[in-house]
């Protein structure tokens, strides 16, 4: 029971946070739901299904970079939602199924150099994403003839679609689907052994993922309203796994977490001017060594000394 | 349970925290810049930064603008578009006068679209074209435009008897859009482009750049890359005996450069909009300060960064009050000359977009320095 009130006040905390937020806080806080969702995806693949993805941000820019084209296109946001998810997950498909032959860091190579082939499409097929130039003045959505044009409407939308995610997530969770992926993470010897078809569903874990990514795309191109190809680079798949690790893998609102530290931390930090990504990056440092298990260990670390 | 619990309580305090920031004082007149001091802009942002720093000093020890002192703001982009949309967002709450920055056109681009929303003048330093072909009402240059520049290089190559040119660019949006239009430019001018080598960001290795560039037996090679990677070009060119004439326009025989490359910079021409070395004693007297406060060469963005702002003075002080309307208004179509407002080192006018013209330079570096060879006049005027 506390635990649904918790949820519930947390809820009702960030619909009503807008209200005395700027632009600004409100632009942090948008942001902070699209990683949430790209997040909550790559944790299905490295929390639960224990494999390493450095490729998240690739799927994030199929996701937006057809999004951007769809919209510029006329095609309505419900359709482009979904059809941007699907392409994400059916490329995640095309990549795991080759790639998840091989496991850890093996694959955390085999998705490296998928998001550098994502970024260099998007950089020099210049007639289909605009280069290096980008894509320019992409619509906020448009959903029923009411558009989602102010940003306190877009972070309501941006909000609900990302519980939206959530709790989808939490459902896979605790379906079989959702025991199997813990089952191959922790013994997927064992796991094999009482007929779970690991390859199957650790493809599965990761095309989910991949389409979690492709719904933030859609939303972060609609958000910035411009996309070009920096935001999709391998480094800012290195982010995706540092707010994964940061907030505590496999832990359901380890992504949550993570994403404030990666978004909105720099952000808050910024009082330390020339320094404050120095800071940060201590900050991170210091993290990894006290909590390797993510801030969500922090509660069984305390209880663990005392 | 717990650990739910902590997350949400731990979540909703760092929300909070991450988005109360400081309240500015009154009587002062606020500009926010908004650049580029880390990520792959770092060396332009850098000195754009420095040069908005020396003329904010100088204006406020005069008694600012109006008789308001300016407090400035510097914000880090990262080089990001997402992060300078955020800072551009975040300046435009605190309501400041004039805006400054960004330089890459990526980042341009998404905050120009915050300037014209919250309707505040918006002066930058990106070259891109089409950053003023959008109608933005609110968005100005403080350098030329590729568009301006690249027809007096290719009138230069044309005059030098050039035939064939080798271009050597950076795939990102300033390489690309530089690429693209002094192709253009060179193609009415019958000169033929023997090799279109593309290069990284960031690229630390140019042998194979240069290796294809000699191949194609060009008359010449066109470098148009970001200052640390024209330094790295011009090394590697020398370093594998390339002969033929190199040229680039204001990056490649920029200070910076000169100084990254040393000696084997030499011999590099080019087209230069703003060089510390021109023949003329205000923009010669701000290299000296600059050096003097900084114990470096100030490049193009130095004096973009040091201009734009006497622009924000000299246009206030010709409306008399602080309205942004009026401002963007004002500086649109206006001829600032440099008796007049010394702080604007050169002559310069605006046009109804938001680009500017003014004189411009051929130059050679000599020596380790930058040695202006020809002066263009303002285009119209030639």
């Amino acid at each position: 029971m506390t635990r649904w009130l918790a949820l519930a006040a947390g809820v009702a905390a960030l619909v009503a946070l807008p209200a005395g937020l700027k632009g600004y806080g409100v632009y942090l806080l948008s942001l902070w739901c699209v990683y949430v969702i790209a997040g909550m995806g790559l944790n299905l693949t490295v929390g639960y299904a224990g494999q390493i993805s450095l490729g998240q941000a690739g799927f994030l820019g199929i996701g937006a970079y057809s999004a951007a084209i769809l919209l510029q296109a006329g095609v309505p946001f419900l359709a482009v939602l979904p059809a941007s998810a699907l392409l994400c997950f059916v490329v995640g498909l095309l990549l795991g199924f080759p790639a998840l032959r091989v496991q850890h860091h093996y694959l955390a190579f085999a998705t490296l150099g998928f998001n550098m082939l994502v970024f260099l499409v998007a950089r020099n097929e210049q007639w289909l994403t605009g280069g290096t130039f980008g894509l320019n003045n992409i619509p906020r959505p448009m959903i029923l003839g009411w558009r989602f044009a102010n940003r306190v409407d877009f972070y309501h939308l941006l909000l609900a679609a990302m519980l939206a995610m959530a709790a989808l997530m939490a459902w896979l969770l605790r379906s079989p689907w959702g025991r199997a992926f813990a089952a191959l993470r922790d013994n997927p010897i064992r796991a094999e052994s009482v007929g779970i078809d690991t390859t199957f569903y650790t493809l599965m874990a990761f095309a989910i993922g991949a389409a979690y990514a492709g719904v933030a795309g859609v939303f972060f191109a609609c958000l910035v309203g411009f996309i070009d190809p920096a935001p999709f680079g391998v480094s800012i798949s290195l982010s995706m796994l540092l707010m994964v690790i940061a907030g505590g893998a496999g832990r359901f609102f380890g992504p949550a977490l993570g994403a404030v530290v990666v978004v909105l931390l720099p952000e808050w930090l910024r009082f330390a001017q020339d320094w404050y990504l120095a800071i940060f990056g201590f900050a991170i440092v210091a993290m990894m060594v006290w909590l390797p298990g993510g801030l969500l260990s922090l509660p069984d670390r305390v209880r663990g000394r005392a | 349970m717990t650990t739910r619990r902590t997350a949400l309580t731990l979540g909703a305090a760092l929300v909070t925290a991450a988005l109360s920031y400081p309240a500015m004082a009154a009587d002062t007149v606020k500009i926010i810049d908004n650049v580029e001091l880390s990520g792959t802009g770092v060396t332009s942002g850098s000195m754009w930064q420095k040069g908005v720093d020396l003329a904010v000093k100088e204006i406020n020890a005069a008694g600012g603008i109006l008789g308001r002192q300016i407090a400035i703001t510097h914000q880090d982009n990262q080089s990001q578009a997402q992060i300078a949309k955020a800072v551009a967002t975040r300046a435009a709450d605190e309501d400041p006068y004039v805006m400054l920055g960004p330089i890459f056109s990526g980042d341009v681009n998404v905050a120009m679209s915050v300037a014209a929303e919250s309707e505040i003048p918006m002066i930058m330093g990106g070259e891109a074209v089409n950053l003023t072909t959008q109608g933005n009402q609110y968005v100005f240059r403080t350098s030329f435009s590729q568009a301006n520049a690249m027809p007096k290089v290719a009138a230069y190559l044309a005059k030098a008897g050039i035939k064939s040119v080798a271009i050597v660019w950076v795939a990102n949006d300033f390489g690309k859009g530089g690429r693209d239009t002094i192709i253009s430019e060179l193609g009415k001018r019958g000169i033929k482009v023997a090799a279109d080598i593309s290069t990284e960001p960031g690229q630390m290795d140019f042998t194979a750049a240069v290796v294809n560039a000699a191949k194609s037996n060009a008359d010449a090679l066109f470098a148009y890359t970001n200052e640390e990677e024209s330094a790295r070009l011009l090394i590697a060119l020398r370093k594998l005996g390339y002969t033929k004439p190199i040229y680039g326009e204001t990056v490649l025989t920029s200070q910076r450069v000169i100084e990254l490359a040393g000696g084997a910079a030499n011999g590099a021409k080019g087209h230069v909009g703003l060089s510390v070395d021109a023949p003329n004693p205000l923009v010669q007297e701000f290299g000296r300060k600059f050096k003097a406060a900084y114990g470096m060469n100030s490049d193009h963005n130095g004096i973009k960064g040091y201009t734009a702002v006497y622009i924000v003075k000299a246009i206030t002080e010709r409306i008399g009050k602080f309205d942004r309307k009026a401002f963007a208004k004002a500086l649109h179509g206006a001829t600032l000359l440099a008796k007049d407002y010394p702080g604007v080192l050169m002559d310069v006018t605006y046009d109804d977009k938001g680009d500017l013209n003014r004189e411009s330079y051929l130059v050679e570096v000599k020596d380790g320095k930058q040695v202006i060879t020809e002066v263009l006049p303002p285009l119209g005027k030639q």
